[in-house]
């Protein structure tokens, strides 16, 4: 068969085809009517009459949003939420859900029932996590300040001290989400041949050796991935924002889209929502720009 | 030598199960609350502290939550609304996958880039535009709307790219030499090897179509097309805070998510599985 | 090898349409706007045109045990008006402000709804909702049964734009138990801040960790609290914030001190998991500054006597109102006939009835009989400081920004509870950030 360029662009249409479809519908369109109300001061609680001139005479405001964002503090201050949220969480999870696949990689007894019971938390909706973490992390009564005692440990207030708040938020996600990427993960090792194992063996490496020579570098196209989508996905903090803390205590876990969601549907400037989410939309797809140049560094393909 | 080899085993098994347990202690205790608290009585899920034995149990939390709603009729639209979102993405997210990661075709990395972008808008500033885009097709109240979503998953065409990158080309190129056409060769070579991972995302996907919240919300207003975690929404009132009803409605929506991991464990074989290598 | 995924598609298509068809076996009602004539309006008696009309109705109130009652309603209503037909819409309150906002600015407005009054500047400034001023004047039914005030907080600026449904108030709750253990004489209607205090530190001395009253720091109490001081935090006119005015500076060092000084209001970090209900629930707070619609769950909860009183003032006396009312939608095709509707549940003596036996709020349709019926309730017993109440409300500040005040403002509110910040300070800041944030009318 000839290698026609034209043949690869027809299959390719035909295997995007669907999905095509879907971006359209779900995203392209929406998109576009979300951008261009992020230019009005449409508040959001009267019909969007997009194709009407006296809706954009009256609404129309040009780039006034985007400014009053960037000149805010409160911005700013969420962006820093979010910042601390990223490094605090991303670590802690990557080696937490490795660790975990790690661990159930292996076939032992009880296998099975340990893969199960490490991903309840992610079938559990963010209601029922947020009502134990509150209790988890009562600064009296809690069990998590109880163990710390014992160990000659004053815990801090979680979630009602202000610099503590977020590091409370950390530990519920990451226990929420270990299971998730963790079985990413597993799917990942899962991959690997063990003849390269049994190899590696057999020349007299050790186990923490073959995990750094063959697991990793087999990996770092899922570690890749998981990095990528919980970047993203950090940076969309917000249930349990809103649950846990209601964005406080005073303000210390306002995050963006929980401001989004506020200026939205509750402060009904859904204008004002709209230009923070494409300012948040640039800030993202920056961050995530920078990953991928560097992938080409660290992420090894071959098998 | 050979004792050493076996203490050695014993003692990693040891620890296995040692922080296997610890850490799936953290885990079971959430767990237990939620039974417990579906178990209880109004009162006693607000004694303080928490009761961990409780003194009554009543099956009261149940019979409520399928007096409130059409609770049966409310897990059948989960399930069809699940079943089918996963399956069709599976699918679509299979084949546009094998498109990015083993067709060359010019645009692809921007293209992928543009899918991968979407993910970067949160919800909440398109779901009045959506609403208007699939209400005024006549969709509200449809399983349609919540299952067309399912054609244009950005993450698992991410997570199979990423995967089917690490399928070396030489696979591709026997079968080629043997004449398959593309879709022969996504079938018969590209999807036998990416089994663990298409059964991971399978339970994901399943359980992301499963506890959709915010579209089904507005999406699927009548009784009897609510579904589950929609349904569970409705419980708290302006004064009320029914947390009993509402964690046994959650008990009996994780469970059939729990069955189709056990489903998808199966198929997580140990060891790899390869088809028609040659070197 | 296209054949093939072209089969695929064709497949998924077909999969698509089978589901595209597939829905609730009860199909939607459309509505079928008819034409009405204003004049027909005017007499509701009169008979109207054959096909019926379809009003879309959504609610939140009725989730809370009233589905029946609301269903028998639409009974009786549909009988008296044959041609309309009511298509009732109950979500739970969680959600209900999302669902409504993604109806209404989708383009897709339901005929009627109802509306918080935190919510309902913001559909008026928005023209989301229509002047009732001309129905109710055309209106054939009594509507001097609505009290004045309640008909009020649902008016701007001299126009009504919102039936009045339910109301609640705050007051006073204290455990009568705790004062008998301390030896203190219970609350009176007279009774100022001092009074109240002096009680709770003799109740705090009880032991370690009692508490003796506990007043939320939030915008929603403090608007009201510095009206007691004689302060606002408006201008008279709503067109200028006065946050951080020396009566209100006062008013907030008095509820910082009891946190922060006395400590007998417990902070945020002593409460703990607790919210402020599960606090006073456990039997060692002696009294609590919430609403009336506490009692059902402090009925069912406490395991001690208990009493309530009208709020403690200061200067003078200032008390809460709360209230949800029924609105039209300005795009509704139907706009008379929705008016009808929400007419009726406003003054239907039904209605009433069922919210005295909710418990949760009182209806702003004041029959005799059902507040007797609610009077003689208990507990509490002294439910007549209910209606005394009503004599010193103050409204709720009526802009349409207040959502963002209150998130605002209660920031800085929280920062001095928790001793980050004097009062002086937190109420300058929050002046300034309004200001910078929110430019009013």
């Amino acid at each position: 068969m000839r290698k026609n360029r034209n043949n690869h662009a027809l299959a390719a249409s035909a295997f995007l085809a669907p999905s095509m479809v879907g971006f359209l519908l779900i995203a392209a369109i929406p998109f576009a009517l979300s951008f261009a109300i992020s230019f009005t001061s449409w508040s959001g609680i009267k019909g969007l009459e997009l194709f009407s001139p006296s809706f954009w005479q009256s609404n129309f405001i040009g780039l006034e949003n985007y400014s009053k964002i960037l000149k805010s503090k409160e911005f700013w201050v969420s962006l820093l939420h979010v910042g601390q949220y990223m490094v605090l969480y991303i670590p802690l999870m990557l080696v937490s859900s490795l660790g975990i696949a790690m661990l159930l990689n292996k076939p032992r007894k009880g296998t099975a029932f340990f893969r199960l019971l490490f991903y309840i938390p992610v079938l559990t909706s963010w209601v029922a996590g947020a009502i134990i973490w509150k209790w988890v992390l009562d600064p009296q009564y809690g069990i998590l300040n109880d163990i710390l005692a014992r160990i000659g440990i004053s815990g801090p207030a979680w979630l009602q001290d202000a610099k503590w708040a977020m590091f409370g938020i950390v530990l519920a996600s990451v226990w929420k989400d270990m299971g998730f990427y963790g079985l990413i993960f597993l799917g990942g090792l899962k991959n690997i041949n063990p003849i390269y194992y049994e190899a590696a063996h057999l020349d007299g490496a050790g186990r923490f050796q073959s995990f750094l020579k063959i697991t990793l570098p087999m990996l770092t196209p899922m570690v890749f991935f998981v990095l990528i989508i919980s970047l993203i996905n950090s940076f969309m903090l917000f249930p349990q924002v809103m649950i846990m803390t209601n964005a406080g205590p005073a303000g210390a876990t306002q995050v963006i889209v929980e401001r989004i969601y506020k200026y939205g549907f509750s402060y009904y400037k859904m204008g004002y929502a709209s230009a923070l989410s494409w300012l948040l939309f640039l800030i993202v797809f920056l961050f995530t720009y920078l990953q991928q140049k560097l992938q080409k560094k660290w992420v090894n393909y071959d098998a | 030598m050979r004792n050493k080899m076996q203490s050695k085993k014993a003692l990693s098994t040891l620890w296995f199960y040692v922080f296997a347990t610890g850490v799936g202690f953290l885990i079971v205790i959430p767990l237990y609350w939620m039974i417990i608290t579906a178990l209880k009585t109004q009162t006693a899920i607000f004694t303080y502290p928490i009761e961990w034995f409780p003194s009554e149990i009543t099956l009261e939390n149940f019979t409520d939550l399928f007096a409130r709603f059409p609770f049966g009729r409310v897990l059948l639209n989960s399930t069809i609304v699940s079943v089918a979102y996963s399956a069709i993405s599976m699918v679509t997210c299979c084949m546009a996958a094998f498109a990015f990661a083993k067709i060359p075709f010019r645009g692809r990395e921007a293209l992928l880039k543009v899918y991968l972008a979407t993910l970067m808008i949160p919800f909440q500033s398109t779901l009045i535009p959506l609403f208007m885009l699939f209400n005024s097709a006549g969709l509200s109240n449809t399983y349609s709307s919540v299952i067309i979503p399912s054609l244009f998953r950005v993450f698992g065409i991410f997570l199979l790219v990423q995967h089917m990158r690490t399928i070396p080309d030489d696979y591709i190129d026997a079968a080629r030499i043997d004449g398959a056409s593309y879709f022969t060769i996504l079938w018969k070579v590209i999807l036998p090897l990416s089994l663990p991972v298409i059964a991971g995302y399978a339970v994901i996907t399943f359980m992301d179509a499963w506890n959709d919240y915010l579209w089904p919300l507005v999406m699927l207003t009548k009784p009897e097309m609510m579904t589950v975690p929609v349904a569970l929404g409705m419980v708290n009132g302006q004064y009320e805070r029914n947390f009993g009803v509402q964690m046994a409605g959650s008990l009996i929506s994780i469970v059939p998510v729990v069955l189709i991991y056990l489903a998808a464990q199966s198929k997580m074989k140990d060891g790899l599985t390869l088809g028609g290598i040659k070197g | 090898m296209l054949k093939k995924s072209t089969v695929i598609l064709m497949v998924i298509l077909m999969v698509l349409g089978l589901f595209a068809g597939c829905q609730a076996p009860a199909a939607t009602e459309t509505t079928e706007p008819v034409a009405t004539d204003e004049a027909v309006a005017a007499q509701p008696a009169a008979p109207e045109a054959e096909e019926p009309i379809t009003i879309d109705f959504m609610n939140f109130s009725a989730n809370e045990g009233g589905l029946l009652t609301l269903g028998l309603m639409k009974d009786l209503f549909e009988k008296d008006n044959p041609n309309i037909k009511i298509n009732i819409e109950t979500f739970g309150y969680d959600t209900y402000a999302t669902q409504l906002q993604t109806r209404v600015g989708g383009g897709d407005a339901p005929d009627c709804f109802e509306l918080g009054l935190d919510a309902f500047p913001s559909y008026v400034d928005q023209s989301a909702v229509l002047s009732l001023d001309d129905l109710t004047a055309a209106s054939t039914t009594d509507l001097s049964v609505l009290t004045e005030k309640s008909v009020q907080a649902f008016s701007l600026d001299g126009v009504k734009y919102g039936m009045p449904y339910s109301y609640s108030t705050v007051v006073l709750i204290y455990n009568k138990d705790l004062f008998d253990q301390a030896g203190v004489s219970y609350p009176t209607a007279d009774w100022t801040w001092a009074d109240a205090d002096a009680a709770a530190l003799k109740i705090k001395a009880l032991g370690d960790d009692y508490y003796g009253l506990i007043q939320p720091i939030s915008t929603y109490e403090f608007f009201k609290v510095v009206k007691q001081y004689n302060g606002g935090l408006l201008n008279d006119d709503n067109t200028a914030f006065t946050v951080n005015r020396a009566e209100n500076v006062q008013a907030l060092q008095r509820l910082v001190d009891n946190v922060q000084v006395t400590n007998i209001c417990p902070s945020t970090e002593q409460r703990g998991s607790l919210d402020e209900w599960g606090m006073f629930k456990l039997g060692k707070t002696g009294m609590i500054v919430t609403g009336i619609w506490a009692f059902p769950s402090f009925t069912t909860d406490c395991a001690f006597a208990w009493d309530i009183a009208v709020e403690p003032g200061a200067e003078t006396k200032a008390t809460h109102y709360f209230a949800n009312g029924l609105a039209v939608s300005a795009d509704s095709k139907n706009a008379e006939a929705a008016y009808k509707w929400i007419e009726f549940l406003a003054t239907s003596e039904q209605v009433a009835q069922l919210r005295i036996q909710l418990g949760w709020e009182l209806p702003c349709a004041t029959y005799q009989t059902a507040m007797d019926q609610y009077a003689k309730l208990t507990p509490p017993a002294n439910r007549q400081a209910v209606f005394d109440s009503l004599d010193y409300v103050v409204p709720v500040p009526q802009i349409a920004q207040f959502s963002q005040m209150a998130d605002i403002l209660g920031a800085e509110l929280e920062a001095a509870a928790n001793g980050s910040k004097t009062p002086q300070q937190a109420l300058d800041d929050a002046q300034a950030a309004l200001e910078a944030a929110i430019t009013l009318g």
